[in-house]
């Protein structure tokens, strides 16, 4: 079961709560990248210029496609939510590496896993998608993009432009909604962010 | 602010009315508008807000768009933008593009490509290098040209650029659980 968390409450202490980590899947990740340099990645969180420079220099092509803006759009619009999906609208096993960073936690459950399910079908076979997000900490509960740093350093920065609830899942209930992928590295770190590499 | 040839006053004025499509396959608009803030140099010709236009365009100075356009556009050595107001869809191939507005289609730059916050970008990018601002509506594919005897620390250098800081590597917790099959 979800736990919606009150954004309000915790916008204040969003400037002061800055997070930081040395990603391990990241840097294993740019090192697959760099030696295949034919590599088709997705990236469908929010637009982030360090991201994009970081992921279109490894990768042969990079595709983005911010579902966040898309749903800023569609709620702004008095649309429901399901219209989004359209514009995952990829060819089937399409993509090596999927980025799904801090995104299925602004999801509700029914939104999620039908994220998840379209991932299985445009990501390669043996493609990989590599989750992020944090639990248990008050920054999570804000949109924030992960933005990579020098050295796979990943920070939050805080998309004050968005505003969508979050809902807070344990490791188990992540898992849960991926489950036509099979997992492949799991980390956790003490300050709350975690790091999931699934493959399908 | 720009100085302005009674031509594209005129042409502007009519456009209210009627606006103004051109289907020949390359269109001289250098006498449209001109940005007379710049020099010579690097002179910009601006399409106007109320005027539209259907074909080619080959240029050999700056061009920004204010108004709508579709179809294709060559400016090999010149910059090429897409003003806060501006509509175009169709190919741009283009030194230097800046997009403000709306953009669909495909844009080649040998040199840089720059989205800012209030655009809206669907198409592929093919350039040098890419700058995009946060709040950017963006679908879209990129392709960077890579410089193989060039190490890559342009993520580094724009945090420091942005003046935006994490806590350090060293600071952080070390790993708590780790699970790897």
């Amino acid at each position: 079961m979800d736990a919606i968390i009150d954004i309000a409450q915790i916008n204040s202490h969003l400037e002061s709560e800055t997070l930081a980590y040395t990603s391990k899947i990241l840097q294993q990740l740019a090192d697959r990248l760099e030696k295949q340099q034919r590599a088709l990645v997705l990236d469908v969180g929010t637009v982030c210029n360090e991201n994009i420079n970081f992921f279109a220099q490894r990768a042969k092509k990079l595709f983005v496609c911010d579902i966040f803006a898309h749903m800023n759009r569609h709620q702004s619009g008095g649309l429901k939510t399901k219209g989004i999906w359209r514009h995952l609208d990829y060819e089937p096993n399409s993509f090596d590496v999927i980025n799904l960073w801090n995104s299925v936690e602004h999801l509700n459950d029914k939104d999620a896993k039908r994220l998840t399910e379209i991932c299985s079908k445009i990501v390669k076979k043996k493609g990989l998608l590599f989750v992020i997000d944090i639990e248990n900490h008050v920054s999570a509960q804000a949109v924030s993009s992960f933005v990579i740093g020098k050295d796979f350093q990943i920070s939050l920065r805080p998309q004050t432009h968005l505003d969508f609830p979050w809902y807070c899942r344990h490791n188990r209930a992540v898992i849960s909604l991926f489950t036509s992928f099979s997992i492949v590295k799991i980390f956790q770190y003490r300050n709350g962010l975690r790091e999931f590499l699934f493959q399908r | 602010m720009f100085k302005q040839s009674e031509k594209a006053k005129k042409a502007e004025n009519d456009s209210t009315k009627n606006p103004i499509e051109v289907s020949s396959t390359a269109v001289d608009v250098s006498n449209l508008s001109r940005d007379t803030r710049t020099s010579s140099r690097s002179e910009t010709t601006i399409i106007g807000e109320k005027i539209s236009i259907e074909g080619n365009i080959r240029a050999e100075e700056n061009l920004t768009i204010e108004g709508f356009m579709k179809g294709s556009v060559e400016i090999a050595k010149h910059s090429f933008g897409v003003g806060s107001k501006g509509r175009v869809e169709g190919e741009i191939r283009a030194n230097n593009v800046l997009i403000s507005g709306l953009l669909h289609g495909k844009v080649n730059a040998t040199g840089k490509v720059e989205i800012t916050k209030n655009a809206d970008f669907y198409g592929d990018i093919k350039a040098h290098s890419i700058a995009i601002e946060e709040g950017a509506f963006f679908k879209g594919e990129i392709e960077l040209g890579r410089d193989p005897h060039k190490k890559d620390d342009s993520v580094g250098k724009q945090m420091k650029e942005t003046g935006y800081r994490g806590k350090q590597a060293s600071s952080v917790p070390t790993v708590e659980a780790v699970k790897e099959n």
